[in-house]
């Protein structure tokens, strides 16, 4: 009996103490979310993202706010799991009140909460691959992705084909949404253009050996395997691949064809492979700003993409709020944010700048650091992606393509 | 704060379904489930499907769901049951993991990896979301104090005495003319029921189910909860899902605490700790917090 | 589908299961004398992963390498054996096998925390398959072939023809009469352990040479390990051995008629069909399973 009381106490406790920190909250202020991986497999870009956010947030107040407004950002972790998400989530959304949330990573955190912000009708800013994130999950258009879709990610995986004159091509796939998501891509593309896929396979994960699917590829003789795969399970395809000696080439996704990837196999067995990756808007002037003030806070730009997605997202919610007023639904920010996002304004490449256009009463178009973002009628982005071939045991970008 | 709590206590509730099954299984009968996340699986599954593709109403669905483990707990059992408890065990471990597959081949049903979003919540035409989340916790309440009313009876009855004999001796079961087969199908099909209501609350709960979320981990935390709580009592069950959910969720608040371990290592160290829970308690107090006979 | 394809699909059965055939050994060998199935036998194979690792990188040998890896994997068995199982050695099947969970949870968060989850690679040559006609069959794993028919062939000598091995048959047998007979069974246990770490660790050196080492390598080969076990009859080394390998050539030849994904659920059901007509296994006598 002693310890149900003790765990009683202790809930109570908790509750007593926490309400008492939500009635300090102030009422001026615009409260965003940054709900992203702290811990788990998305630990690596969590915290930079949040850091993009926060460096954003610094950034919008210096410059008087949005009309007035500060911006105060809550931070939570998911955990990188759909149920802690919808945890924090529903504190962020009940406790802060917050007029959006950004900065969630995995598709899983992604869908299990853009149910709660549409129903709380506020904008959910994402950098997730899930399909369903277009569409049928977004039927409000209040959700925002920042990062290219794993149909996209296909779609210029289909361009580097046909630009390096395959014909024949097969598509292998790490058995979750994102693997299956950019060889389906790919597959569309391809077969709306009038080609034929050779064969394709899909392969559970986390199996010592993948010969009896690679040999089942490989019967079709394919001149070219699209891949949507990881640094794992890439690594044991590619060797058991190049001890078969069967002449192909290969199209791998950047986050599995990188440095460690030639580092494990080694230049022979690489040679020629093409990484295929979203680029982010390197061109762009704020990208060199926010590389240089992310990179102070310890964030390495180059390997994580999100953080400056992050970024991007709460410099447009903040212009949108700029145009608005504070006081602006999440349905209205939503619309605003999506004209601020597509062309026919002036570019603008900072709050600041974006904040004095607006006084004026012009019309302005935010260029993000992470790409021009360019949203489509889903609000998704359209990134540029960039084919690089490993040569002589090193990366080389040969050149970009646009969708 | 308080949606926050309400969101726990959520989680709370279905693990204890989860744990007074599995209780009921091995606590009272002895019947070794490593499979538990299967049925949890199936019973999420199911109410979502069949209020999502085919517009039944929760309920209708969520008996459907209990109906539905059950079921696939009968085959289950006619093969497994005969077997000791680590061949039991392997068994069942295995039958979870071939349930899991069917989730992510089959998907024309299931939506395979992709997962299922959209999952209607409770009582969505009546109020928003907050509401929805009381009502589910409300419900999810009445649930446990039935489930822990009715085998509250089973096990202080004749029948719970059979089940505890079968965990203890079964030749003496076969003496006294008794089938101990029969009793550990019906229990396996009972505690999975409970396992698939459990599932179903899940699913309506969290509005996005995906195969990933049965893993056989599931499993062995539910089974830490009842070790923690105390075996062959419906109290300890409760208790223990109770210590098991703030143990999760304490993650949440322990981060940067331990020096030398980043944030993405903290996954690794509640394993660790589940891990540590489990070796301890076996050895020193296999009885749980709050006790229990037979226990072994 | 040629014959060739059939003949390639059954040289990958045969590799798959020599790569599961060394746990499954390991899973049998501490069952016969604890009486238990030792479900951190996994994660001792990462250990031994990544053992090898650590040496391969250091030294660039594969001797060293395998030798390391058998060390570490030898380590971690013993003092898994010392920590956490002996002091409940004679508690329940139950009772030890949940400590073997909670044991291989705490070696795969060690692994975690120390390592990271990043997969790791051998820095090593590749060489191509010889091809004969349509039907391909790589040097490498060849290699894996001796290694692991090696390792059986010396833990058979060990247990047939050595009287510590006489000892451990003795003391899984009968281990009352054992006792009675002198055979001191501390001894043996420790080196009995010791002996299903070495064969864990090489298991997990070789693994890691074909494939990538990250901490939930060993998890994922548990299950299969289990099910070779079971198929070939808990506690009988050859039949460890044959059931990996009959399970790895069932689960490749099905793979034209279900899929990858289902072949990976047959090799579990044809654990629970051989649990239901044949419950002591395909290789061991008949000893009480029911």
């Amino acid at each position: 009996m002693n310890r149900r009381h003790l765990v009683a106490a202790f809930l109570a406790a908790t509750a007593a103490s926490s309400l008492s920190l939500s009635a300090l909250a102030q009422t001026s202020d615009f409260v965003v979310g940054a709900l992203s991986p702290l811990t788990g497999s998305g630990a690596p870009y969590g915290p930079g993202m949040v850091k993009g956010i926060q460096l954003a947030a610094k950034e919008i107040n210096a410059a008087g706010g949005a009309q007035g407004a500060q911006f105060r950002v809550v931070v939570e972790d998911t955990q990188t799991a759909p149920q802690a998400a919808v945890s924090g989530a529903k504190k962020m959304i009940e406790v802060d009140k917050v007029r959006a949330i950004l900065g969630c990573w995995s598709s899983g955190e992604s869908l299990a909460v853009i149910p709660l912000t549409n129903e709380a009708d506020i904008p959910l800013m994402h950098g997730s691959g899930a399909p369903a994130l277009s569409a049928d999950a977004n039927p409000k258009r209040l959700g925002f992705r920042f990062q290219a879709t794993n149909g996209r990610f296909g779609q210029a995986f289909a361009k580097v084909a046909e630009r390096q004159g395959y014909k024949q091509p097969a598509t292998m796939a790490f058995n979750n949404a994102s693997g299956i998501g950019n060889t389906e891509g790919f597959t569309q593309a391809w077969k709306a253009a009038g080609g034929k896929v050779v064969a394709s396979v899909v392969y559970e994960p986390n199996r010592p050996s993948y010969r009896s699917e690679l040999q089942s590829v490989l019967r079709a003789k394919p001149d070219v395997i699209v891949t949507g795969s990881y640094l794992a399970d890439t690594t044991i395809l590619l060797r058991e691949w190049y001890q078969t000696g069967i002449d192909t080439h290969w199209i791998i996704p950047g986050w599995a064809a990188n440095a460690d990837l030639i580092k494990a196999l080694g230049p022979k067995v690489t040679e020629g492979i093409i990484s295929v990756e979203s680029v982010s808007n390197e061109n762009a002037p704020n990208y060199a700003h926010v590389r240089d003030a992310l990179g102070k806070e310890g964030v390495d730009v180059a390997g994580n993409v999100y953080a400056p997605m992050a970024y991007d997202q709460a410099i447009i919610l903040a212009l949108a709020v700029q145009a608005l007023g504070p006081k602006a639904t999440g349905s209205e920010l939503a619309k605003k944010v999506h004209e601020i996002g597509t062309p026919g304004g002036e570019a603008v490449y900072s709050f600041a700048d974006g904040k004095k256009l607006l006084e004026a009463g012009k019309r302005i178009t935010y260029i993000g650091a992470s790409s021009a973002l360019n949203f489509d009628q889903y609000n998704d982005v359209t990134p540029d992606f960039a084919a690089s071939f490993v040569e002589n045991g090193k990366l080389v970008r040969k050149y970009v393509v646009k969708l | 704060m308080l949606t926050y709590l309400l969101s726990i206590l959520v989680i709370m509730g279905i693990y204890m379904l989860l744990a007074l099954a599995l209780d009921l299984q091995y606590g009272f009968t002895g019947l070794i489930n490593f499979g538990l996340a299967g049925f949890f699986g199936v019973g999420a599954y199911a109410s979502a499907l069949l209020t999502l593709k085919a517009g039944w109403t929760p309920l209708l669905s969520f008996p459907a769901a209990m109906l539905a483990a059950a079921l696939l707990a009968w085959p289950l059992g006619r093969v497994a049951l005969r077997l000791r408890d680590d061949y039991l065990a392997i068994v069942t471990l295995g039958f979870s993991e071939i349930v899991r597959l069917v989730l992510v081949q089959e998907q024309w049903l299931t939506n395979g990896v992709q997962g299922i979003p959209g999952v209607p919540r409770l009582g969505a035409g009546w109020g928003n979301a907050r509401f929805s989340d009381m009502l589910l916790l409300v419900l999810l309440a009445l649930s446990i104090a039935v489930a822990v009313a009715v085998l509250r009876r089973v096990t202080h009855s004749p029948y719970g005495r059979t089940i505890q004999a079968v965990r203890d001796d079964e030749t003496a079961v076969y003496v006294l003319g008794k089938e101990p087969a029969r009793f550990k199908t019906q229990v396996l099909m009972l505690g999975a029921a409970l396992s698939g209501l459990a599932g179903a609350y899940f699913a309506h709960y969290m509005t996005y189910i995906v195969p990933d979320q049965f893993v056989p981990l599931i499993t062995f935390y539910v089974w830490m909860a009842i070790i923690m709580g105390g075996v062959a009592r419906l109290s300890g069950s409760v208790a223990g899902a109770v210590l098991l959910v703030l143990f999760l969720e304490g993650v949440r608040f322990t981060r940067g605490i331990i020096p030398g371990v980043s944030d993405a290592d903290m996954g690794s160290v509640q394993l660790g700790v589940v891990g540590l829970v489990l070796i301890l308690f076996m050895r020193w107090r296999p009885q749980g917090l709050f006790g229990g006979r037979g226990a072994r | 589908m040629s014959y060739a394809d059939y003949i390639n699909l059954v040289i990958n059965g045969l590799v798959e299961g020599l790569i599961i055939a060394l746990p499954a050994l390991a899973l049998t060998l501490v069952y016969g004398l604890a009486r238990f199935p030792n479900a951190a036998t996994g994660d001792i194979v990462a250990v031994g992963g990544y053992a090898g690792l650590a040496a391969h990188h250091l030294t660039g040998s594969l001797i060293v390498a395998g030798l390391a890896g058998a060390a570490g994997g030898a380590v971690a068995s013993v003092l898994a054996y010392l920590l956490a199982f002996r002091p409940v050695i004679r508690r329940s099947v139950i009772t030890l096998l949940l400590t073997s969970i909670g044991v291989g949870f705490v070696i795969r968060a060690a692994l975690g925390v120390a390592f990271g989850h990043d997969p790791r690679a051998f820095d090593m040559p590749l060489e191509r398959a010889w091809r004969f006609g349509d039907i391909s069959i790589a040097p490498a794993d060849l290699s894996l072939a001796a290694l692991t028919l090696l390792t059986l062939a010396l833990v058979f000598f060990m247990l047939y023809a050595t009287p510590l091995g006489r000892s451990l048959r003795a003391i899984a047998d009968d281990p009352d009469l054992a006792r009675v007979s002198g055979i001191r069974r501390e001894r043996c246990m420790l080196a009995m352990w010791t002996i299903a770490g070495v064969v864990c660790g090489i298991a997990g050196t070789v693994t890691g040479m074909r494939t990538v080492v990250y901490p939930d390598a060993g998890w994922n080969m548990l299950l299969p390990a289990f099910a070779a076990a079971v198929v070939g009859g808990l506690g009988n080394p050859l039949g460890a051995v044959m059931g990996a390998l009959l399970l790895g050539v069932l689960q490749e030849l099905s793979t034209p008629f279900v899929g990858f994904v289902y072949k990976i659920a047959l090799g579990y059901v044809v654990m629970m069909v051989v649990l239901l007509l044949r419950p002591q296994g395909l290789f061991n006598r008949p000893v009480g399973v029911r």
